[in-house]
C-alpha cells in the first residue's frame, strides 16, 4: 500500500512535512492558486523562523510574481503583525510560510485575504477549488512586476498598539517582567515593544533558531520555566507567547499560571471599562465573561471554535472586545485578530491603574473551574452520539453551533467529535473543581454508556 | 498551442504559457536531482521574467538539498566562469538568450562550465518526465549565498589572457549596444580595463529590448550611424546574456554575424592553432580560413551544446556558430562575447589594419536565412518532406537536412528554440541562394496550408 503522506489542507491554509508531502511543487501550486484567486496586486509574504521557510518562500514568490502580483518580502513577523500590515499596507493579500508550533520538520502556508483577515471558509473553498483544477492566470511576461523586500515593518503594528494604550501610566510603574517567546516569532518585536513600555524584562526563548524549547500550548507544564524565572528575577507578571504570537498566557508574582481564561478576562474586563459594547467569545471561552459582561450591561455573543468565527460574529455585532478562552484577545481598535502583543498592552495597562498584585487583581473576579478530557471515537459513532445526547437534553439550555453545549446555572458541559481525528473532546467548567469535575465524569460515563448502546 | 521547447541544453518558452512556476520547479528539480551534491551557480538576464524563474529554480536547487550560490543579474559567460571557480556541481542560467521579450529560458550548465553535452542533457529529460525528485533532509538544510561582482574575478581572468598592453596603447574608440540585456554596464568596466573609450547604447539592465536582441544586422543601425559619427574602430552589438556578438565595421558597415567566426578564427588559429568546431549552417568562409591555416573543420548540429561537446572531444582551438556565439580553448569552452570582443580589440591592435580591411580578405559569400512558423509536432515531418525536391542527391541528414553542391549549400531544419522551420542557402551568388530558399518555401507553404 502507498504511503500516505501527512499533508493537512483546512480552513486555515495548508501544512506538511517538508520535502514529503510539502514540496516546492505543492507550494507553488498553492501560491498559483493564491495569486488567481486575488488577482494582481502587492501580496505581503512573511516567514517563520523555520530553516525550510527560505525554499518555501522562493516557490512562493515565484508563483505570486507568474500571476502577476507583486509579493512584498517582511521576513519573520508574528502572525498578528501581518495580519495588521495586511491592512495598513491595503495589500491584496498575505501569504505566511509557518507551521505554528509544528515539529522542525513541518511547514506550511497560511493564506490572509483583504483587510487582513483570514479567508473564512467559503473563500477557503473556492481556493481549493482553483487549486484543484489547476487552473491558473499567468500573465505575460511585460506584466510581471518586481518583488519588493521590506525592513522593520513590524514597528508599524507596534505603533498602533501604542496609541491605543496609555503609555505613561504603564512606564511610571517600572514594571518587571519575565518574557518568553516560545522561540517563535514573537522574539522579533517583544522586546522593543516591552522597552517602549518602560518595563525592565528578563527574556527567555527568543531564539529565531525554528527549534522550539518547550509545546507552545499554555499548559503548566509549558509554563514551569517561566514561573521559575518570574520567581527568580522577583518579576510582577511573566508573559508567555505562542509560536505565532497570537495568544497570551500568563504567570503571577508568584511563578503559578493564572489559567487559561485570565488574560480574555483582564483584556475582557479592561476595555469594557473604558468603552461599553458587545463582547464575541468561542463556545469553550469561560463563564466568567458572562459575569463581566453583566457587570457593564452589554452582551456576549458565543461562536464556533475558530479565530475566524470570532472575528467575523465580532465585525457583524461591532463588538468592542472578544477572544477566545486559550489566550486569544481580540481587540479591533488595534485589528481584528488575536494578537499577544495588543494582550499585553491591555493587561499592563489594567495592571498599572491597580494598586495591588497580579494575583490580587485576579481575585477581584470570579474563580470557575475548567476541565478537559477526550476520549478516542470513530467519527460516524461520534456523530450519533452526539445526536442520542442532544435528544435526551433537548429540553434543557444547549447550543449546537459546535458539537453540543448544556449550559446550567453557573456551569457547562461541551461536546466536540474533533474534524481531524477520530477523539471526542469533552469540557466541562463550574464553580468548583469537584462540581466540574463531577459534571464532566457524569457526562462522560453518559456518553460512553450511549456508544457502547450503539456498537 | 503553447510553444515549448525542451532540448539538451534546457528548456524554453514564452512566459505565462509554457514556462510557468511548476515546469521550472520540476525542471529545476531534475537537474538539482541528477547532479552530485554540491553548491550550484544560479544567474540572470535582465528579463523581467527572470527573477521570477530564478525564485522557482532557487526553491527547487534548495529542495534537492544544494547550496546555492546567487550570481543574481550576471551574463552567462560570467557564471560558466564562476562554475569552475567556485567548483560548483552545476548551474542554471535563466536567459532567454536572442529570443524576444516574451520569451525566457532554462539553460544548464554543469561541473565543468559547459552547456550540458547530449547524454546528460537527456538523462535530465528522463528525471524530469519520471518526476520522482530526491527530497531534502531537513537537518543540513542548504542556503542561499549571494555572490556580489561576480565579473571581477572573471575580468582579471580574462585580462592575463590577453595582449593587454598591445590594447591599451591602441587607444580603441567602441561602440556596443548591449541591448539592457546581462551585458549592461559590465561592457563599461570591460572596456574601461582595455583602454578603450566607450560609446553605449541600450546600456541600462531593464530588461527593455529596444530591438530583438539578436545580434545582427537589421538591429544594428543605432550602432553604425554611432559608429560613423563618432569615428569609432569598431561596433558591437549583444544578445541578452552576452554569449553572441556581431560587428559593426569602421566605415558604419553592419556586418552580418557570420562574419565574427572567421574573422576571430583567423586571427587565433595564429597563435593557437587546431580543429575548428562549427555547426551545419554556418558560412564556407570559416572553411577558407581553416584551409589557409591548414587545420580541419568539424561540422556539427545546431546549438551550442553539440557545438561544445565536439569542442572537447575534438580538442579545438576555435568553436563558433554563424549566429556570433563563439569559443576558444585558451579561454573556455563556452560562448563568450565578452572574451570575443576583447580578443576583436587585441586582434585590430596586433594587426594594425582597419576591420574592413580584414572583411575584404575573406571571400565574398552570399546567405540568405529564412523561417516559416510551423507546428511543433509537425517540424520533423515538414522537414522530411524536402528531400522529395532533391531526389538522388546526397543528403547529411545529422541536423534536418544539409544539401551540398557546387557553389551552393543549403541547410533546412527544424528550429530547435522556437516552432520554426529554418532555411539558410549560401553561395557566391545572391541570386542562386535566394533561388534555392524560394524553391523551398514555397514548396512548404502549399504542404502548411
Amino acid at each position: 500500500m502507498r504511503k500516505v503522506l501527512p499533508l493537512k489542507i483546512s480552513v486555515s491554509g495548508v501544512r506538511g512535512i517538508v520535502g514529503q508531502s510539502l514540496t516546492p511543487q505543492m507550494a507553488a501550486r498553492f501560491a498559483s492558486a493564491f495569486g488567481t484567486y486575488l488577482g494582481q496586486g502587492q501580496v505581503l509574504v512573511g516567514q517563520d523562523s523555520r530553516p525550510s521557510g527560505l525554499m518555501i518562500k522562493k516557490a512562493v514568490t515565484c508563483s505570486l510574481l507568474a500571476t502577476g502580483c507583486q509579493p512584498v518580502e517582511v521576513g519573520i513577523l508574528p502572525m498578528p503583525t501581518i495580519l495588521f500590515l495586511t491592512r495598513k499596507k491595503q495589500a491584496r493579500g498575505a501569504v505566511v510560510i509557518t507551521a505554528s508550533h509544528n515539529p522542525l520538520d513541518w511547514n506550511g502556508l497560511k493564506f490572509i485575504g483583504p483587510d487582513g483577515l483570514y479567508l473564512p471558509a467559503s473563500q477557503i473553498e473556492e481556493l481549493l477549488d482553483i487549486f484543484h483544477q489547476g487552473e491558473f492566470t499567468f500573465v505575460p511576461a511585460e506584466r510581471i512586476k518586481p518583488a519588493l523586500t521590506e525592513k522593520n515593518a513590524g514597528f508599524l503594528h507596534l505603533r498602533r498598539i501604542l496609541s491605543q494604550i496609555d503609555v505613561n501610566l504603564i512606564k511610571k510603574r517600572k514594571f518587571r517582567l519575565v518574557a518568553d517567546c516560545a522561540n517563535g516569532a514573537g522574539a522579533t518585536l517583544l522586546p522593543s515593544f516591552l522597552h517602549e513600555l518602560g518595563c525592565e524584562v528578563r527574556f527567555i526563548n527568543t531564539e529565531l533558531t525554528g527549534t522550539f524549547a518547550h509545546q507552545s500550548e499554555p499548559t503548566p507544564e509549558n509554563l514551569k520555566e517561566l514561573g521559575r524565572e518570574v520567581r527568580d528575577f522577583k518579576a510582577a507578571l511573566g508573559l508567555a507567547q505562542d509560536a505565532d504570537a497570537d495568544r497570551l498566557a500568563l504567570v503571577d508574582e508568584q511563578g503559578r499560571p493564572l489559567g487559561e481564561d485570565a488574560t480574555l478576562s483582564l483584556s475582557v474586563d479592561h476595555v469594557l471599562s473604558r468603552k461599553k459594547g458587545p463582547v464575541v467569545v468561542n463556545l469553550s471561552s469561560s463563564l466568567v465573561i458572562e459575569d463581566i459582561a453583566g457587570k457593564f450591561g452589554v452582551p456576549v455573543y458565543r461562536t464556533k471554535i475558530g479565530e475566524s468565527n470570532v472575528v467575523e460574529k465580532m465585525i457583524e455585532t461591532r463588538a468592542v472586545v472578544g477572544g477566545e478562552g486559550n489566550g486569544g484577545v481580540i481587540w479591533p481598535a488595534v485589528h481584528p485578530c488575536r494578537d499577544s502583543f495588543t494582550a499585553a498592552g491591555l493587561i499592563l495597562e489594567r495592571l498599572a491603574g491597580f494598586p495591588g498584585s497580579i494575583s490580587e487583581l485576579m481575585d477581584t473576579f470570579p474563580r470557575y473551574y475548567l476541565l478537559k478530557d477526550k476520549f478516542d471515537c470513530p467519527a460516524e459513532l461520534a456523530f450519533r452520539a452526539l445526536t442520542e445526547l442532544r435528544r435526551r437534553y433537548q429540553s434543557e439550555n444547549i447550543s449546537t453551533v459546535d458539537g453540543l453545549k448544556i449550559i446550567r446555572e453557573k456551569a457547562w458541559f461541551h461536546l466536540r467529535p474533533s474534524n481531524t481525528e477520530p477523539i471526542i473532546r469533552v469540557m466541562a467548567e463550574a464553580r468548583t473543581a469537584k462540581k466540574a469535575r463531577q459534571l464532566l465524569e457524569d457526562f462522560k460515563n453518559e456518553i460512553k454508556q450511549i456508544l457502547r448502546q450503539l456498537s | 498551442m503553447k510553444p515549448l521547447k525542451l532540448s539538451v541544453s534546457g528548456v524554453r518558452g514564452i512566459i505565462g504559457q509554457a514556462i510557468t512556476p511548476e515546469l521550472v520547479i520540476d525542471f529545476a528539480s531534475a537537474f538539482g536531482t541528477r547532479l552530485a551534491a554540491g553548491p550550484i551557480v544560479v544567474g540572470r538576464d535582465s528579463r523581467n521574467s527572470s527573477p521570477m524563474i530564478s525564485a522557482g529554480v532557487v526553491s527547487a536547487l534548495l529542495a534537492t538539498g544544494h547550496d546555492v550560490i546567487d550570481l543574481g543579474l550576471c551574463p552567462t559567460p560570467v557564471i560558466e566562469f564562476q562554475v569552475k571557480r567556485q567548483k560548483a556541481a552545476g548551474a542554471v542560467s535563466i536567459t532567454g538568450g536572442h529570443n524576444p521579450a516574451s520569451w525566457n529560458a532554462l539553460n544548464f550548465i554543469n561541473g565543468q562550465g559547459t552547456y550540458l553535452n547530449e547524454f546528460q542533457g537527456q538523462e535530465l529529460l528522463d528525471l524530469y518526465h519520471l518526476n520522482c525528485f530526491q527530497p531534502v533532509f531537513f537537518k543540513k538544510t542548504p542556503g542561499v549565498i549571494r555572490e556580489l561582482n561576480p565579473e571581477e574575478p572573471y575580468f582579471d581572468w580574462l585580462l592575463s589572457r590577453l595582449n593587454l598592453p598591445a590594447i591599451k596603447q591602441a587607444h580603441f574608440k567602441v561602440v556596443a549596444d548591449p541591448v539592457n540585456g546581462a551585458g549592461s554596464k559590465l561592457i563599461d568596466q570591460l572596456f574601461d580595463l582595455l583602454g578603450a573609450q566607450l560609446i553605449a547604447i541600450n546600456n541600462e539592465a531593464n530588461g527593455y529590448f529596444p530591438h530583438d536582441p539578436e545580434p545582427r544586422p537589421r538591429n544594428a543601425m543605432e550602432v553604425s550611424s554611432l559608429v560613423k559619427i563618432t569615428g569609432a574602430d569598431i561596433g558591437f552589438l549583444l544578445n541578452s546574456d552576452a554569449s553572441r556578438l556581431s560587428l559593426v565595421s569602421e566605415n558604419g558597415e553592419t556586418l552580418s554575424e557570420e562574419y565574427t567566426l572567421p574573422l576571430l578564427a583567423s586571427y587565433y588559429l595564429k597563435k593557437h592553432p587546431g580543429p575548428v568546431v562549427t555547426n551545419l549552417s554556418t558560412s564556407m568562409m570559416i572553411d577558407e580560413v581553416a584551409k589557409e591555416k591548414k587545420v580541419s573543420v568539424i561540422r556539427t548540429r545546431v546549438g551550442q551544446s553539440a557545438i561544445i561537446q565536439a569542442m572537447l572531444e575534438e580538442k579545438a582551438a576555435v568553436a563558433g556558430e554563424g549566429s556570433g556565439g563563439l569559443a576558444f580553448d585558451y579561454f573556455q569552452p563556452a560562448f563568450d562575447a565578452l572574451a570575443a570582443m576583447a580578443l576583436f580589440l587585441e586582434l585590430l591592435a596586433v594587426e594594425g589594419q582597419k576591420l574592413s580591411a580584414l572583411v575584404e580578405r575573406l571571400p565574398r559569400y552570399h546567405i540568405v536565412k529564412d523561417s516559416l512558423a510551423c507546428p511543433a509536432h509537425r517540424l520533423h515531418t515538414l522537414v522530411a518532406e524536402v528531400k522529395k525536391l532533391y531526389p538522388g542527391e546526397e543528403i547529411n541528414q545529422m541536423d534536418g537536412l544539409r544539401i551540398d553542391k557546387k557553389d551552393l549549400w543549403l541547410h533546412v531544419r527544424a528550429s530547435a528554440t522556437e516552432p520554426l522551420i529554418r532555411l539558410i542557402a549560401e553561395s557566391s551568388s545572391p541570386h542562386r541562394a535566394q533561388a534555392e530558399v524560394d524553391k523551398i518555401m514555397s514548396y512548404l507553404r502549399r504542404l502548411t496550408g
